[in-house]
């Protein structure tokens, strides 16, 4: 299929889904509510991990840390929702920096390591209330709901739709990386560092900027998280939450947009839809993830190799 | 020749240890604005390891690599790139999966403005950028007779057309030096005539050039002067006939039985 052709039909899908408020039931709404979130959680993923090639398993730090900065600025400082959402992108994209700067010239599964530990200490932080701020185990509850042009936007409609606007900017810059420098320079990194450095590619300053780049994504989907659940805890960020989403983009397909949709509609859809098989959940994502790996190492959805 | 006396790249003492081997020990060469010159010698004689040192891959144990008269050995491989100085590998080393035209594309990335969020926006003047940067490589595999190839997965062709790729892939970067690590590597006499050809276009395009080879049709044929190692340690140097019939050059090469050292002291 074309390129543009694929656009197209995601453009299609996209303003289609706008309408899932207008037909569908209320759980329906919620499901693919947080659904457009955590879509864009993992393509904030992918851009690490997918793209720049680099093992990012903590990835669920820089979502946590959206989410509390919302959380914070709205419940104690009264900021309304879409206002913090700047400030915590910002400060993910400043803790990905961070981060970043000192491991990411370690190799492949060093790195891995790093990103965990990272996560474990972030855990901690949030459930021994550092700073008074966080609200310890239990986090930080009624926190408001985005008001968009003065209107307060209430209904699970309306949490819907600024969640897709929201997926949908993140499409477009997506497929934007695709066709730029940058989304170049990120998989000549992930194919052959050296080949690409002595072709004047600056390989630390670009990881950096990768991390800080998905980190600030992931900060912009904490902002709607915090809001539409209107509470927020540590549970939400811990290890197990970075694996899931390090699991949609190996198994969806690394770089690859529509595969780490399907990724997430499969490890975050799925399960809601099926809420009897709740207790299988992780039997049948083992396997599946087994499977896939040994039959399609690639990914379900690749990308396609699709010079222009 | 266009020969001048500007001296642009001079390896001044250089030498290498890795751990108790020494790689490349006192070895001085200069490379002039204009020439092609050849760096030679028996397998494991520290050849590549003489091209890590100068690109920046190695950081040389005593010694100086100067380029236009200033230092930079110890700067990053990307630093000595953004000095005009652009190789290829004796191993092939092209970006997996990717198209040849996305591989040459490669080549330009210094010589590409566009920001990082210009790209994510996709702003028009980034957009004229990107279509411009294709038709100039898409010039550049023409000339190297790769636009057939321009959509195909790169490291999916034969050898020899994957050799022209990285090649072609050095050149969009407008080097000043290009350095190549064994071209003629893997290619049929045909190939290797072409090669000739191409490499004598560049020179004549006004491109300075520094190159490995063990094929003696192409290192006779293009070179202009020509270096010989063994062991770490100049031998000779000079025209390619003195070098020729040089007794100790002939006796590094046909003297020793231990060809099978593939060794280059390459990690």
């Amino acid at each position: 299929m074309k390129q543009s052709v694929k656009q197209y039909l995601g453009a299609v899908l996209w303003i289609a889904a706008l309408l899932v408020p207008v037909v569908a039931s209320n759980s329906w709404i919620s499901i693919l509510s947080v659904f457009a979130i955590y879509a864009v959680v993992a393509l904030s993923t992918d851009v690490v991990l997918g793209r720049a090639g680099m093992y990012d398993m903590g990835h669920a730090v820089y979502f946590g840390v959206g989410a509390y900065v919302t959380a914070i600025l709205n419940v104690q400082y009264g900021i309304p929702i879409l206002w913090t959402m700047p400030i915590a992108v910002v400060v993910s994209a400043l803790v990905g920096i961070i981060f970043a700067a000192p491991i990411v010239k370690l190799r492949g599964d060093y790195l891995l390591v790093a990103t965990i530990g990272f996560n474990e200490i972030f855990r901690m932080v949030l459930i021994n209330d550092v700073g008074g701020v966080t609200g310890g185990p239990d986090g930080i509850f009624n926190i408001g709901a985005p008001s968009v042009f003065g209107y307060q936007i209430n209904s699970q409609g309306g949490h819907f739709l600024v969640n897709w606007v929201l997926l949908g900017v993140v499409l477009v810059l997506m497929n934007n990386l695709e066709k730029s420098r940058l989304g170049r320079v990120f998989r000549y990194l992930k194919e052959d560092e050296l080949a690409a450095t002595t072709l004047g590619v600056n390989a630390r300053y670009y990881k950096i900027l990768a991390f800080g780049l998905g980190a600030g994504l992931a900060g912009a989907a904490g902002t709607l998280f915090a809001s539409e659940l209107s509470l927020v805890g540590p549970d939400s960020f811990v290890f197990m939450q970075s694996v899931t989403l390090f699991a949609i983009v190996i198994v969806g397909g690394q770089a690859s947009i529509p595969g780490v949709l399907l990724g997430t509609v499969l490890m975050f859809v799925v399960p809601q839809v099926f809420r009897d098989l709740a207790e299988y959940r992780y039997l049948i994502f083992g396997l599946a993830m087994i499977v896939v790996m040994v039959l399609r190492p690639q990914g379900i959805w690749p990308r396609r190799s699709r010079p222009q | 020749m266009s020969t001048n006396e500007t001296t642009l790249l001079e390896l001044d003492n250089i030498g290498i240890s890795f751990g108790g081997l020494r790689a490349v020990d006192q070895l001085n060469l200069e490379v002039k604005k204009g020439q092609v010159v050849g760096l030679i010698g028996p397998n494991g004689a520290g050849k590549t390891t003489v091209f890590n040192i100068i690109t920046g891959v190695y950081k040389p144990t005593d010694g100086r690599v100067l380029w236009k008269g200033k230092e930079i050995n110890g700067l990053p491989p990307y630093r000595v790139a953004e000095r005009g100085i652009m190789r290829t590998f004796q191993t092939i080393r092209l970006f997996t999966g990717m198209s040849v035209l996305e591989n040459v594309l490669a080549g330009k990335h210094l010589l590409t403005h566009q920001t990082w969020w210009a790209g994510l926006l996709s702003i028009p003047s980034q957009r004229r950028e990107e279509k411009q940067l294709r038709e100039e490589c898409m010039e550049i595999l023409k000339k190297l007779k790769l636009d057939d190839v321009a959509h195909e997965i790169a490291t999916s062709l034969p050898y020899g057309i994957q050799r022209r790729v990285e090649l072609a892939r050095t050149l969009a970067a407008s080097p000043e030096l290009l350095i190549l690590d064994e071209p003629a590597a893997g290619l049929n006499d045909n190939e290797s005539a072409e090669l000739n050809k191409t490499i004598l276009d560049i020179r004549d395009s006004g491109v300075t050039i520094l190159l490995v080879e063990h094929d003696m049709n192409v290192v006779m044929n293009v070179t202009d002067h020509i270096v010989v190692i063994s062991f770490g340690r100049k031998i000779a140097e000079g025209s390619p006939e003195s070098v020729r019939n040089n007794p100790d050059v002939i006796e590094a090469y046909l003297g020793k039985e231990d060809d099978e050292d593939e060794q280059e002291a390459f990690a």
